[in-house]
């Protein structure tokens, strides 16, 4: 199962969708798709809007932009893997830590 | 500078090792083999009585046999199944009595 986790200005994305087998798993291909545009168009509009890191097959996007569009960049991005999440309980949950 | 864009993987988030494909899988089509008339069975000349790979049964009276080693009546009767020494079966046709 991916777990996301949302505190304050981080992101961590980590685990595996486990839908399917590797190359056919299409609820990592969403996630996979949704978090790399998001990132990316973050970055196209400022490339000091956030950092990311990967590795031990865990995605972390520190935020360090307050700009109103790198905040609607990346709520989108929120929202739509909330909308996966109720879609596919069993292989991608989202958790907001206030 | 250049921008540090994430690379699309679509599968990111996919558990790494693919199960390896089974090499199974294929079947040749099925022969229909076997016995094509049963015992007290009467049948006419040139009849098909028994369609095999090698003679798992033999002809025996009144019977011929096939390139491919299919089992055939010669002459209209009736269908005989006979067992042969220990461990061989023949198949004849007996002329029906008037």
């Amino acid at each position: 199962m991916i777990k996301v986790c949302i505190k304050d200005k981080q992101i961590k994305i980590t685990g595996h969708a486990m839908y399917d087998d590797y190359g056919k798993d299409i609820v990592c291909a969403s996630v996979s798709s949704i978090v790399t545009t998001s990132v990316n168009l973050a970055l196209r509009f400022n490339d000091k809007s956030l950092n990311y890191n990967y590795n031990d097959e865990t995605l972390t996007i520190d935020i360090l932009s307050n700009d109103e569009i790198i905040k609607t960049v990346i709520l989108n991005m929120l929202e739509l893997l909330k909308e996966l999440s109720k879609k596919y309980k069993q292989n991608i949950i989202v958790n907001e830590e206030v | 500078m250049s921008l540090k864009f994430m690379e699309l993987d679509i599968q990111l988030f996919a558990h790494k090792k693919g199960q390896g494909s089974t090499k199974n899988g294929r079947d040749s089509e099925s022969k229909r083999l076997g016995a094509k008339a049963a015992d007290g069975q009467f049948v006419t000349g040139g009849s098909i009585l028994y369609r095999q790979r090698g003679t798992r049964i033999y002809p025996g009276v009144n019977v011929g046999i096939g390139k491919d080693d299919t089992l055939f009546a010669k002459i209209p009767g009736v269908v005989k199944f006979e067992r042969v020494g220990r461990d061989k079966k023949q198949v004849s046709v007996y002329p029906k009595e008037a």
